[in-house]
């Protein structure tokens, strides 16, 4: 076979390279400096110069569907969508990252350079066509991760978490390896358009082949925190630093949904061989909806609040997985992933960013308690946390009620209409625990007193910025909804 | 544009209030507001036609077009009466609040402006998630009113009424979705307009428990019951009134009970008349549970505000016997006790906030006596006990026999039951009257001798509402007649109910 490299396989992949590229800068400088560390500020402009440069290639390949490196890696609807989404959550990231008291000042251009790799690992399986590439893209954003988590200051939790995570993200890794060695025994590629169109007439006839197929989704669910592979992420979230939670429960779950969309795409859940394993999908996501709320329900640290809370959104939008596997690749189903990923990422990155902005010099993992009477003292950080919150909730106008309107309207299109009365059911649970805090900042005086947690007014804006764009996407849900249409509409 | 207007106002009102440069400009800012916008709804007795049972002043704007989803309010018979009480009582509880609220003014007023928008919109909204979307988000100024500027347990309280409201309408998105989805099997297009829901076939079963039409009818009616409240979940309502201020209990009372209500008119009865005719019983047994377990309790309660908490449930139990007895007079009566309720229970609520701010206490038992320390104030809240109890010549009288009425003329044995209610209902009320009006002098007459009467701001509250009381039971149909083509639209046409828009 003959492999052919153009110039338009490099300005495909122009984004990662050129994130690669800045994320050196900083590096070298510090090198050159004899291992001093430059202004935060001035490494945080080279992270968004590269941001910048990479959208811009991005937005200038949008909507050309090719594929690059001889189909290993496509680019298309969900590919860009997603793209852009991975550069938007990085920014913030490493915004909040500048600011949090748990970042190591003289660290930070490592700091940089991990995340903005992590983003590329991220932007690898966003694309990637090819279960290798795709493998690779995860192992390279979840080894960045596990170095970024063990670089906060804190010393006992984020070290157990980094560990914690390394450990079981490598059993995740072998499990999804192995099942991706099946699948190439019996399909002989490990392209993913080969596996997809061999994949409605093997699941029927080769068991090999189905569990491959079944060791893969494991893998994905793992990353995805779906029951029973959730139990990493509590205290992985609560160990890491927030900013660096904001980034991981965004950009990891928004590139993995992606990935499971593609797999969907196969229409192997349509096959009647593989129904029993689709209904055990169904019940994988009402009880990680469950688990997820109930266990939320009982926290008082807000990160493991949050972090339980991603679980329960990881079950809702599983739903929207499954609605859009067994109707034969639902175009509904479908989109209401993609925008549920979008309202998603808007609000879990907005809501630690408020908890990233409250957070002082010396606690790292605030309570409820810790949140008593901020409406007072920061009316604004306390207002951007209501909408945020409500949006979580699902409460109209927000961007999350149409999240759920979407997901909720694609499983009952296809006759899934008891998924949509979990997702009801997990809904009212959560409406104490996510109103709880708002009970706190606006209903009760302190108790205890709290340290000035300073002004960072970057973080501050970003926050403003993402509740901000959790109401008017709300209100302005069916613009969003047209270019997620699109994004989906080749691939579906 | 005039509906429009009316919804989002409110919150150009909020944003005025929100900046305004000093705190003690707040409250007569807000009065003008208040009062510019009910002057505004006034409008609508110009602009509205009562001889038609259409949809008028209607307004369509594409939301999400995808799903059908548009921005679509329009006003008629049913909403018309309930937008003008959201309106007019603003500027009441605004008044009301002058003294009682010392906390967080800004916020507060803010609120109230939120709520009335949200309130206007509810009624006015004639596509079903856009009635979902300000259902829903009328819930969070209530919470924050009742959470922030509330009694002792106030948390448990709003907490309590946002999760049992929100659980209720949450099975009502599932129904509407599928009512969606129904719209483009049978339709053609997708749509989550009520009109188009009207149209809808949806399959029946009688004698079964699951079938389509059962299944949505009674996750709208869970919606609703909820909201209204009827027996057995109306728990949430005592604990939210009892610890709400008084401006949030007479909004509560007066106007967002009616939201459930106003949707059994507006979606349960037209879109499923199958169902509601087959489940009728079991709405007009629960609604007179609740009138005479509501007034049981209210008959033992010592809190006064608790009393007038169970007499609403009490009271909206008649409307909902009204509503389910399918008949003209009933739906007739159902709407005009949603009015009087709103005036009575509005005023009974803003009486006792009258004395609890004098007083501090609630106790029945604290009191008596109190007919010679404040005559006045006697006076109007033996007028608005009349109301309450329905003495003829009072708005209450009309509302709640032509319920009865219409109640006989469906069932012999709910209308004899039901009359029993209304002989309860004098009982508690008068009784309490007696404890706390007459008898000897109880500690709070002694702790304060004089200066309990009603001062003139109070009795600014107080006149419309005794106006009001005694103009609805003399001269009802100064009142009715806006409503009554809609109602007979709505009783007449029965399971082939549609509604058009008047261009």
């Amino acid at each position: 076979m003959q492999t052919e490299f153009g110039l338009i396989d490099l300005t495909l992949v122009a984004p990662a390279v050129a994130l690669f590229l800045t994320s050196c800068v900083p590096l070298l400088i510090k090198v050159l400096r004899g291992n001093r560390e430059q202004n935060t500020f001035a490494t945080l402009v080279y992270a968004y110069m590269g941001l910048v440069i990479a959208a811009g290639f991005a937005i200038f390949t949008m909507g050309t569907e090719k594929a690059a490196f001889d189909g290993a890696l496509v680019f298309d609807g969900i590919s860009s969508f997603s793209t852009l989404l991975v550069l938007g959550i990085a920014a913030v990231g490493l915004t909040f990252a500048r600011d949090s008291y748990s970042t190591n000042d003289r660290q930070f251009s490592e700091i940089m350079f991990l995340t903005l790799n992590c983003a590329v690992g991220m932007l690898t399986v966003a694309w990637s066509n090819d279960l290798i590439i795709t493998f690779i893209g995860i192992e390279l954003f979840s080894l960045c991760l596990y170095v970024l988590i063990a670089l906060s200051l804190e010393e006992k939790l984020s070290k157990e978490a980094a560990f914690k995570y390394f450990i079981l993200g490598s059993f995740a890794s072998a499990i999804m390896l192995y099942g991706i060695s099946f699948i190439y025994g019996t399909v002989g590629s490990t392209s993913l358009p080969d596996l997809l169109s061999a994949a409605s007439s093997l699941v029927s006839t080769n068991r090999m082949f189905l569990l491959g197929f079944v060791l893969l989704i494991i893998g994905v669910c793992f990353k995805l925190a779906v029951f029973p592979f959730h139990a990493w992420a509590p205290d992985v979230y609560q160990g890491s630093s927030t900013p660096l939670t904001a980034f991981m429960a965004t950009g990891v779950k928004a590139v993995s949904f992606a990935f499971f969309l593609r797999l969907v795409a196969s229409q192997a859940f349509t096959v009647e061989r593989f129904w029993p394993f689709v209904d055990v999908l169904q019940w994988l996501a009402v009880l990680t909806i469950v688990i997820g709320n109930v266990g939320a329900f009982r926290q008082t640290s807000l990160k493991r609040m949050l972090a339980y809370s991603s679980i329960a959104h990881s079950g809702y939008v599983m739903i929207g997985i499954i609605a859009a596997g067994i109707g034969g690749a639902s175009m509904l189903g479908a989109s209401g992933v993609i925008f549920y990923i979008f309202a998603y990422t808007l609000m879990t990155l907005g809501a630690f960013g408020v908890l990233h902005l409250l957070e002082g010099r010396a606690d790292s993992d605030l309570t409820v308690e810790d949140l008593k009477g901020i409406a007072k003292d920061r009316p604004w950080v306390a207002l951007s946390m209501t909408v945020l919150l409500l949006s979580l909730t699902g409460i109209p106008p927000t961007v999350g009620f149409f999240g759920k309107l979407f997901i909720f309207s694609a499983a009952i299109k296809q006759g899934l209409v008891w998924l949509a009365l979990w997702g009801v059911v997990g809904s009212i649970i959560s409406v104490y625990y996510y109103l709880r805090p708002v009970v706190a900042m606006y209903m009760e005086t302190p108790t205890l007193d709290r340290e000035d947690a300073g002004m960072r007014p970057l973080s501050y804006f970003a926050v403003a910025l993402l509740a901000f764009f959790v109401l008017a996407f709300g209100l302005a849900s069916e613009p969003v909804y047209q270019v997620v249409l699109a994004s989906v509409g080749k691939v579906f | 544009m005039l509906l429009s207007q009316l919804i989002f106002l409110p919150l150009i009102f909020a944003l005025v209030v929100a900046l305004l440069p000093r705190e003690n400009w707040i409250r007569p800012v807000s009065l003008v507001l208040s009062s510019l916008h009910f002057l505004l709804s006034c409008v609508l007795f110009y602009r509205f036609d009562p001889s038609k049972a259409t949809v008028q002043l209607s307004e369509v704007v594409p939301w999400v077009p995808t799903f059908g989803i548009n921005y679509f309010v329009g006003i008629d018979g049913i909403s018309f009466w309930l937008v003008l009480l959201s309106t007019f009582l603003m500027p009441l509880v605004i008044l009301g609040s002058w003294r009682s609220i010392e906390t967080r003014v800004r916020g507060f007023h803010v609120c109230l402006f939120l709520l009335t928008c949200t309130m206007v919109g509810t009624f006015v909204a004639l596509d079903a998630i856009l009635f979902y979307t300000f259902f829903e988000a009328s819930l969070i100024p209530m919470y924050f009113l009742i959470g922030v500027w509330g009694g002792a347990r106030r948390l448990y309280a709003t907490m309590k009424f946002f999760i049992y409201t929100m659980a209720g309408s949450l099975f009502m998105l599932v129904a509407i979705i599928t009512l969606i989805f129904m719209t483009q099997s049978q339709l053609g297009t997708m749509s989550a307009s009520i009109l188009d829901f009207y149209k809808l076939d949806i399959p029946f079963v009688a004698n079964e428990f699951i079938n389509t039409q059962t299944l949505l009818f009674f996750a709208f009616c869970l919606a609703f019951a909820i909201k209204v409240p009827m027996f057995p979940v109306h728990t949430w309502l005592p604990d939210a009134h009892v610890e709400a201020p008084t401006s949030g209990s007479v909004i509560l009372a007066a106007v967002m009970l009616k939201m459930g209500t106003y949707g059994f008119l507006r979606f349960v009865l037209p879109i499923f008349p199958d169902a509601t005719q087959y489940w009728a019983w079991l709405f007009m047994l629960l609604g007179l549970i609740g009138i005479i377990y509501g007034a049981l309790v209210a008959m033992v309660q010592p809190d006064l505000k608790k009393l007038v908490a169970y007499s609403s449930v009490s009271h909206m139990g008649y409307v909902v016997l009204g509503l389910f007895a399918l008949n003209i007079y009933g739906s007739t009566g159902g709407m005009y006790q949603m009015l009087n309720h709103g005036i009575s229970t509005g005023a009974l609520f803003f009486l006792v906030g009258m004395i609890y701010d004098r007083t501090h206490t609630r106790q029945i038992a604290d009191y008596g006596g109190l007919a010679k320390a404040a005559p006045v104030f006697t006076i109007a809240f033996l007028i608005v006990t009349f109301s309450s109890i329905a003495v003829p010549l009072t708005n209450g009288f009309i509302g709640e026999f032509l319920i009865l009425y219409g109640t006989f003329k469906t069932s012999w044995l709910f209308g004899g039951l039901a009359v029993l209610g209304v002989i309860l209902g004098a009982v508690y009320m008068l009784w309490a009257v007696k404890r706390v009006f007459f008898g000897p002098e109880g500690q709070v007459v002694h702790h304060h001798p004089e200066g309990l009467d009603i001062r003139p701001r109070e009795l600014a509250i107080l006149a419309p509402l005794v106006i009001l009381i005694f103009w609805m039971g003399l001269f009802p149909g100064d009142f009715l007649n806006w409503s009554k083509a809609s109602l007979e639209h709505l009783s007449d046409t029965g399971s082939k109910y549609e509604l058009t828009i008047e261009k």
